[in-house]
């Protein structure tokens, strides 16, 4: 029996309530190539199918006009790229083509649970038209060359500016004047979270960035869980300063906020940029997903996902149109500050490790 | 013998045996869906590489950052010495200073590290008190007073319970931030802004804790309040006991209980906390729960397990201590005749009252701590940054009308959830109600087996999230090469009634030991089975506390998070808590608006449940 198919019947939901449990032989599934008439199957996250606007219809129905014998599935796992490494560390058929959304940090989990190279396929560049548009500065530098990115964020800080002077530097967060201003987010699990403190990294080595924390805390930084309590902390005005995205101001303008509540600030004129990624998985269906990867980097596909996903695109300035509501409002930094594969591989636990710990055992 | 004859005979032979076979449905039940899927996490602890090991165990008890003080105790548990040695200088440490200037004498203790285990269950303890404070005026006003809403309102109280954590956070924001409604009251009267959640944050944690258990607190003690036997007050006031006497001699007593079990489960679940914390606590008051939630998400699931093990190892002790005093207290028959109800405000004098005010009082404290939050969901989902709008609820229908397949709908949400909910409680009652009847009277031995059938309650959800997946989902490999795999709405509606029965039995157990065990033994005498003797004779008797295991159960299941989104693995199988996380985003509107539903949904469907339940309570 083939287990997708139970899945999907087990998953119908009501319909499906008679069939709870299911017995499947391994050899029937395990190995299995997929199927290539099948769709062609996208894991991602939240946001890029749900919310208002998101990239992931638009992106479904425009490939499916060009590919008319195509059909495109998304689906957002809980937890993200963590079940397909599950299922490859269980012996479980891995059932998706494409992972859509995958970030350095990812990648390297990726390879120290299943070793180096591993769950993805290098990606032939050769057979993409529109590999060669993208920006260096955006590659993920995996040594197995297994993943693309498709758009970038920039982690920033937001702040009011009628409650406080803009922070250029690093230097003034931990300066009296600051005290009880900052919201950041908790870097053991979220994004903008581990991207801020990495700066820290960048800023002040692997000796200075504990020290500096030390600092923040005594100025009063408050650590949220994620970034949404962090923000919604911060719209409910509880503080004045957030770790947050460069690309703020597009949704302030989209909701009719205050823009002086949404003021971005580079500190150290800088920016952490997180690239996100797009990797096709071990024994997935390899021609249309190269079809997809291509189009993804095509200028139109690249525009929409800009404006709807409120990411900067990942090809360079050239090959890419941008609507003024778009350009008017996200801001990029003049230098971006972005941690390699390399510099994160046997790293990342241990950094964030003992910077938890810092901040809990005190 | 006749076709018809024999059936006769296997019917009663089922008759006769209808409990044995729910016990054994409800065991096989437990095995599929909680031994086998926490055994399979578990065991990360206790073997390393194949191996039996406590390597694990030991690495995390020896360290200060999760033991504290203790650390050094379970890193060399024999150098008795030197922890005494440790100990007398801590005490000798104290100092104390006497000073003209009151208060004369100050203490002076040194600070003890209570590392990440210390401090979870110093702030569950602390959540555990707040939430009885709050919650014990709650169930004294419901239970002895009428007035209009007195159904409605206590159908309500379990309300907050069904709350996804960031929806919490969303309200207590809106609430009690800088510029929450709070602070704007205050300012109507030319105070503030108070800081009170930038402040406090320790307290702000505690009384969001507050805001989920005190009505939990509060509805177990009315549901035992309202099975108080008024009979044995009239017989101790006859015998010259003062109202104030009676009360703390019969009443109390009778109460206690169902105050403790409010109290366990308050303490269990905030001990367990994760999401509250993490929202408007921020990390400096992380949990042990919070640690295992990182482990998981980087994959240490050895880690992740090791601390999971030991939570539950702390939470089952807890249960087991109180189960031991719960089954001391079993003690004579009474069959319920509860008080009867004064009239809460009957006239204008009577209002003014010490009581009355002091009601009074305490119905502002509830509405700011309870009303408040949720008054600012339902009010943030009509207003954005320029004041009234509604297309947070357009922005729902047309997500309904024209959703892809893919997407979040609020309709199969809301439709899912509540038939999840009456399958949980159809699955529920029945294990709940079976394993209150097999350890009500098995003494010490009932007494290990049912702070056991308590484990789904000890066990982190997190832990239990990622056992589904990789005991269920992924499948369980059997000979042959053949795996066995449990997924959708079927497995859903299990694990949501494994969750919740531990409620059922909580409710029941303490009312079922006080039964006279004279009563069921005549009912068998005179030609009862035993499960028509509990149908006809006990139940009856204890359906205050079925009714409020009930709503539990349904509570737990309309709330329930981790397990559903790792069960539900077509897209067609989402809830309402779900589909509010989904909303989640840049922009909070949508989630609050789906929140709101979810409030209203609920809060119809427990006035339901209640009216319904009441017809089967003897009121």
């Amino acid at each position: 029996m083939n287990r997708r198919t139970v899945l999907r019947a087990a998953g119908a939901g009501v319909a499906g309530v008679t069939l709870a449990g299911c017995l499947t032989r391994n050899g029937d599934e395990n190995g299995t190539p997929a199927e290539d008439d099948g769709p062609l199957r996208i894991a991602t996250y939240t946001s890029m199918v749900d919310g208002y606007d998101p990239a992931g219809p638009w992106l479904k129905e425009a490939f499916e006009e060009e590919h008319p014998d195509a059909e495109l599935e998304w689906t957002v796992p809980e937890d993200g790229v963590n079940l397909y490494v599950q299922q490859a560390q269980q012996d479980v058929e891995v059932d998706a083509d494409l992972y859509f959304g995958l970030n350095v940090d990812d990648l390297v989990r990726v390879d120290e649970e299943l070793g180096e190279g591993a769950l993805f396929q290098p990606l032939d560049r050769d057979r993409l038209e529109n590999a060669g548009r993208v920006r260096s500065d955006l590659e993920f530098d995996d040594p197995s060359g297994r993943v693309l990115p498709y758009d970038t964020g920039y982690i920033s800080l937001v702040y009011d500016e009628n409650e406080v002077d803009e922070p250029t530097t690093f230097e003034d967060l931990v300066d009296p004047a600051y005290e009880g201003t900052l919201l950041a987010q908790n870097a053991q699990q979220s994004d903008p979270g581990q991207a801020f403190m990495l700066w820290t990294i960048d800023a002040y080595g692997t000796d200075g960035y504990l020290e500096y924390w030390r600092e923040l805390v005594d100025n009063d930084v408050d650590i949220r869980g994620d970034w949404d309590s962090a923000y919604n902390a911060y719209l409910e005005g509880e503080r004045p300063i957030v770790v947050s995205y460069s690309t703020d101001q597009v949704f302030a303008v989209a909701d009719d906020l205050d823009l002086s509540r949404h003021q971005v600030a580079f500190p150290n004129e800088q920016g952490y940029a997180n690239p996100e990624g797009m990797a096709i998985f071990e024994g997935a269906q390899t021609d249309l997903a190269y079809e997809f990867v291509d189009f993804v980097l095509s200028s139109e596909a690249q525009a929409e996902i800009a404006t709807r996903n409120v990411q900067f695109p990942a090809i360079e300035a050239e090959y890419v149109d941008l609507e003024d509501s778009f350009t008017d409002y996200a801001f990029e930094p003049s230098e971006a500050v972005t941690f390699s594969y390399d510099d994160l591989r046997g790293n990342l636990d241990g950094w964030t490790d003992e910077w938890s710990r810092e901040i809990v055992g005190r | 013998m006749s076709a018809s004859g024999r059936i006769a005979d296997v019917r009663a032979w089922f008759a006769g045996r209808a409990l044995v076979v729910m016990a054994l449905a409800t065991a096989a039940v437990l095995v599929v869906m909680l031994y086998v899927p926490v055994g399979v996490v578990f065991s990360e602890a206790l073997f390393v590489d194949g191996r039996f090991s406590v390597g694990n165990f030991r690495a995390v008890l020896a360290d200060p950052f999760y033991l504290g003080v203790l650390a050094p105790v379970f890193a060399d548990p024999l150098a008795v010495g030197t922890h005494l040695g440790a100990l007398v200088g801590w005490l000798a440490s104290i100092s104390v200073s006497v000073s003209p200037a009151f208060p004369w004498f100050t203490l002076e203790v040194p600070d003890v590290r209570l590392g990440l285990f210390g401090f979870t269950a110093y702030q569950a303890t602390l959540s555990t008190v707040a939430s009885v404070v709050l919650g014990l005026p709650a169930a004294y006003v419901l239970a002895n007073y009428e007035f209009r809403g007195r159904q409605t309102l206590r159908s309500l109280t379990i309300l907050p319970f069904v709350l996804p954590g960031i929806m919490v956070a969303v309200g207590f924001y809106a609430t009690f931030g800088q510029t929450g409604t709070l602070n704007s009251l205050l300012g109507l009267a030319g105070l503030g802004p108070y800081p009170f959640l930038g402040r406090y944050p320790l307290a702000v944690v505690i009384v969001a804790h507050a805001f989920y258990n005190a009505p939990l607190v509060a509805r177990i003690t009315v549901a035992a309040w309202e099975s108080v036997d008024v009979r044995t007050v009239e017989t101790a006031r006859s015998l010259g006991a003062s109202p104030r006497r009676a009360f703390r001699d019969v009443v109390v007593p009778q109460l206690l209980p169902a105050v403790l079990t409010g109290a366990l489960l308050t303490f269990v679940f905030t001990f367990m906390t994760f999401p509250i914390v993490l929202a408007l606590g921020g990390l400096q008051l992380a949990t042990v729960e919070v640690w295992v939630y990182d482990r998981i998400r980087r994959l240490a699931f050895a880690e992740a397990a090791t601390l999971a093990v030991l939570e539950t190892i702390v939470t089952l002790s807890v249960t087991y201590a109180y189960l031991r005093y719960e089954s001391a207290q079993a003690g004579m028959s009474r069959a319920a005749s509860p008080p009867p109800r004064e009239q809460l405000f009957p006239d204008v004098r009577t209002a003014f009252t010490p009581s009355r005010l002091a009601i009074l009082g305490y119905g502002v404290v509830a509405a700011v701590v309870f009303v408040g939050p949720l008054a600012s969901l339902i009010v943030g989902s009509v207003t954005d940054g320029s004041g009234f709008t509604l297309r947070y609820y357009a922005f729902l229908l047309e997500r309904q009308v024209e959703g892809a397949s893919f997407q979040t709908r609020p309709w199969p949400a809301i439709r899912n959830s509540l038939l999840f909910g009456v399958a949980t409680l159809a699955v529920a009652l029945p294990m709940g109600v079976v394993i209150s009847v097999l350890t009500a009277r098995a003494g010490r031995l009932g007494t290990v087996v049912d702070a056991l059938a308590m484990l789904p309650l000890a066990v982190s959800g997190i832990v239990f999230g990622i056992g589904l997946l990789q005991g269920l989902v992924f499948g369980i490999a059997l000979p042959g090469g053949w795996r066995l795999q449990v997924t959708g709405a079927v497995a859903i509606v299990a694990a949501h009634a494994v969750a919740a029965y531990p409620f059922v039995t909580r409710n029941v157990s303490p009312l079922l030991a006080d039964l006279d065990p004279a009563m069921v033994e005549s009912a068998r005498a005179l030609g009862a089975t035993r499960a028509r003797a509990l149908l006809d004779v006990e139940l009856p008797l204890v359906a205050s506390g079925v009714v409020a295991g009930a709503a539990f159960a349904f509570a737990i299941s309309i709330g329930e998070f981790s397990s559903t989104v790792i069960l539900a693995a077509g897209s067609e199988t989402y809830t309402m808590p779900v589909a509010v996380e989904r909303y989640l985003g840049r922009r909070p509107g949508p989630a609050i608006a789906m929140g709101t539903l979810l409030l209203v949904v609920t809060a119809a469907s427990f006035v339901v449940v209640d009216r319904v339940g009441g017809r089967f309570e003897r009121d």
